[in-house]
């Protein structure tokens, strides 16, 4: 599963740092812990100097005993191996009654014939307890860096990764159809966001280039192609009315005609297209839709007069739009014409309008593909000749431009179209 | 009659006039701009056939010429551009008619028609072929003084076979001459055949038998 990049960089700053910390406490404790032993031995050693110059010195002599101070006794009673090496101990106070811990020191001293073994002390219960208090300290201290550490990091990331976000808000919002530029600034603060934001202005200027150069192939294509067919339909015309005309050329002769009237018809299809793609329809109208379909209908019915599958209507009266006036005729003719086309004998046409959608079922033959494809240019349910495998794609086509929803849904050989005209 | 027809494609300027010649009308041609202005300054036409993309030149530059000078000749254009604006402008200049490329030569034919009626025909709006007589203003139909009762779609069908009397006039073309809305949308042209069909009977209770006639299922023929 992915993860953002604050969360990726947050789970490593706290999965690394706690770790580099406790090693660097562990260390740290230890660096600590051999200089307080040294520290203890030196003092000890001083100690051991001064007790031993004093006893020298002084000439009634000392005390040979003073508590947690020092021991001095004649001859040798330690055992060899204790003598010169610190080694700890417990003393019991009486007056407070606990043990307290000591560093001790031993040493053998010759004056004249006689041998000195004195003894030092040196509290290490203080230098324990420092011990313990620097080392939480530097615990805390520790944790309170971690926790800023992440904090700013997340901060930073945050106002660091803007520029980011923001060029991805664009890309996802940007509709090549739309064809409106892309606008990435070059100045975010940031020099590699600037150089991302002048690769993808760079890209996605090409990209609609080749985009506007095809649209601009297509229509200069169909505009190209008007004058051919027109020549080749007044010709065919003029042939219609020969005098040698005979049953056989006659055949032949349709079929051209039906071939060169089915490509005019795909040709100025194409071109509406195109013309639709490039935002050549930009006014919008109140468009009264419930009177233009139910004229639509009306249409049909006195055209095909009785060859038509039942036709039952719901048409809330009174439905307008915001659209082109014609786009919204083709919209409603090519989804009639579908549904009257591709019907069954004895089938039916159900048309249904409210202020929210145009719903249109129908009976027909079942379907073999997805008709979500045959929303797709020259992509037909079954071959046809009748039709120009244009008629859906300009459906299409004009809910992109309208923002109007469009779902083709078949099932058992019912189809319903329905075009959601707002999504509030 | 007199035709002028200004179109740069020599094949089609060939076959609109080869089609108007058999229309018992004196045709002429032209290819350019150039060529067409000097046509129109030196003579008068009743109709002008009209381009608009010209080599040298546009059509609706020529439209004004025409009008300036006062001529009043009636203009039809034709043109492969099928945006609204260029019809607006075109009427605008005093164009009487607007046919977009590609069309039926039966249809240029049957505006020409029309707009040779409107023009010069004084009053005298009536069209007759056989016996059957058909009043353009009142569109009463009377085959001998009996009135023939036709729906729209059948009147409009039997006068656009009348302009195009004794040719050939295709399905397609018909169709989309009666057909109202845009007709790459709309029914295609399978609904012509039971309107003939229903037209044919109306006119044979009248007396009018076998003046339509199915010519090899490529269309069909008014027969005077």
């Amino acid at each position: 599963m992915s993860k953002s990049l604050q969360q990726k960089n947050t789970r490593s700053l706290l999965t690394w740092l706690p770790l580099v910390m406790l090693v660097g406490s562990i260390g740290f404790y230890l660096v600590l812990r051999s200089h307080i032993y040294h520290l203890q031995e030196q003092q000890l050693e001083l100690k051991q100097e001064n007790t031993w110059n004093t006893l020298r010195s002084v000439p009634g002599g000392i005390p040979l005993h003073i508590k947690c101070e020092y021991d001095i006794e004649k001859g040798t009673p330690a055992p060899r191996q204790l003598i010169g090496r610190q080694r700890d101990t417990s003393i019991y106070y009486p007056s407070v009654g606990h043990w307290d811990a000591f560093a001790v020191l031993t040493e053998q001293y010759k004056l004249g014939d006689t041998t000195y073994q004195i003894t030092t002390y040196f509290s290490s219960k203080e230098i324990t307890h420092l011990l313990i208090k620097l080392s939480i300290a530097e615990a805390v201290i520790f944790l309170l860096l971690l926790g800023a550490i992440v904090i700013i990091n997340r901060r930073t990331s945050r106002t660091l990764w803007t520029p980011f976000y923001d060029t991805m808000d664009a890309i996802r919002r940007y509709d090549i159809q739309r064809n409106k530029p892309l606008v990435l600034t070059g100045r975010t603060g940031v020099d590699e966001f600037d150089r991302l934001n002048l690769t993808l202005t760079s890209l996605i200027d090409d990209v609609n280039r080749a985009y506007n150069n095809q649209k601009q192939f297509t229509e200069n294509a169909s505009h190209e192609l008007q004058t051919p067919l027109a020549i080749i339909r007044s010709k065919v015309e003029l042939l219609m009315d020969a005098p040698f005309l005979t049953e056989e050329i006659a055949t032949q002769l349709g079929d051209i005609n039906d071939a060169n009237e089915r490509l005019s018809q795909m040709n100025k299809n194409l071109f509406l297209l195109t013309r639709i793609d490039n935002h050549q329809f930009p006014e919008l109208h109140r468009i009264p839709i419930s009177h233009l379909l139910e004229r639509s209908i009306i249409h049909y019915q006195e055209y095909y007069s009785g060859e038509l599958p039942a036709i039952k209507t719901c048409i809330e009266t009174g439905v307008h739009l915001q659209a082109n006036s014609s786009l919204i005729e083709v919209l409603i003719n090519n989804l009639l014409r579908n549904a009257i086309i591709h019907n069954v004998p004895g089938g039916y046409v159900h048309v249904r309008l409210t202020g929210k959608e145009l719903w249109i079922e129908n009976s027909g033959p079942i379907l073999n593909v997805d008709p979500q494809r045959l929303f797709e240019r020259f992509r037909k349910g079954r071959e046809e000749s009748r039709t120009t495998g244009l008629g859906l794609a300009l459906v299409k086509q004009i809910c992109h431009l309208y923002q109007f929803e469009v779902q083709y849904l078949h099932e058992e050989g019912i189809h319903r179209i329905q075009v959601i005209f707002s999504s509030e | 009659m007199k035709l002028l027809v200004i179109e740069d494609e020599s094949s089609l300027l060939d076959s609109i006039i080869q089609f108007f010649k058999r229309e018992q009308f004196l045709c002429e041609g032209a290819g350019t701009y150039a060529e067409a202005v000097r046509r129109v300054e030196d003579f008068r036409y009743d109709c002008i056939i009209l381009d608009i993309n010209l080599p040298g030149g546009s059509g609706l530059q020529l439209l004004k010429l025409l009008r300036d000078d006062k001529k009043s000749d009636g203009v039809i254009i034709i043109s492969a551009r099928d945006s609204l604006d260029d019809k607006i402008a075109g009427l605008d200049l005093g164009a009487d008619d607007y046919v977009t490329k590609p069309f039926h030569l039966s249809e240029l034919n049957a505006r020409v028609k029309a707009l040779i009626r409107r023009k010069y025909s004084d009053g005298a709006h009536t069209i007759h072929i056989g016996n059957l007589k058909i009043d353009l203003p009142s569109r009463i139909i009377t085959a001998a003084d009996q009135p023939v009762l036709l729906s729209k779609i059948e009147y409009n069908l039997l006068l656009f076979l009348a302009s195009n009397k004794n040719r050939v006039v295709s399905r397609q073309a018909i169709a989309e001459h009666i057909y109202e809305g845009p007709f790459e949308q709309g029914p295609g042209p399978e609904f012509v055949y039971s309107h003939i069909k229903n037209l044919k009977r109306k006119l044979n209770e009248r007396g009018c038998r076998e003046i339509i006639h199915s010519v090899y299922g490529l269309g069909y023929k008014l027969v005077v």
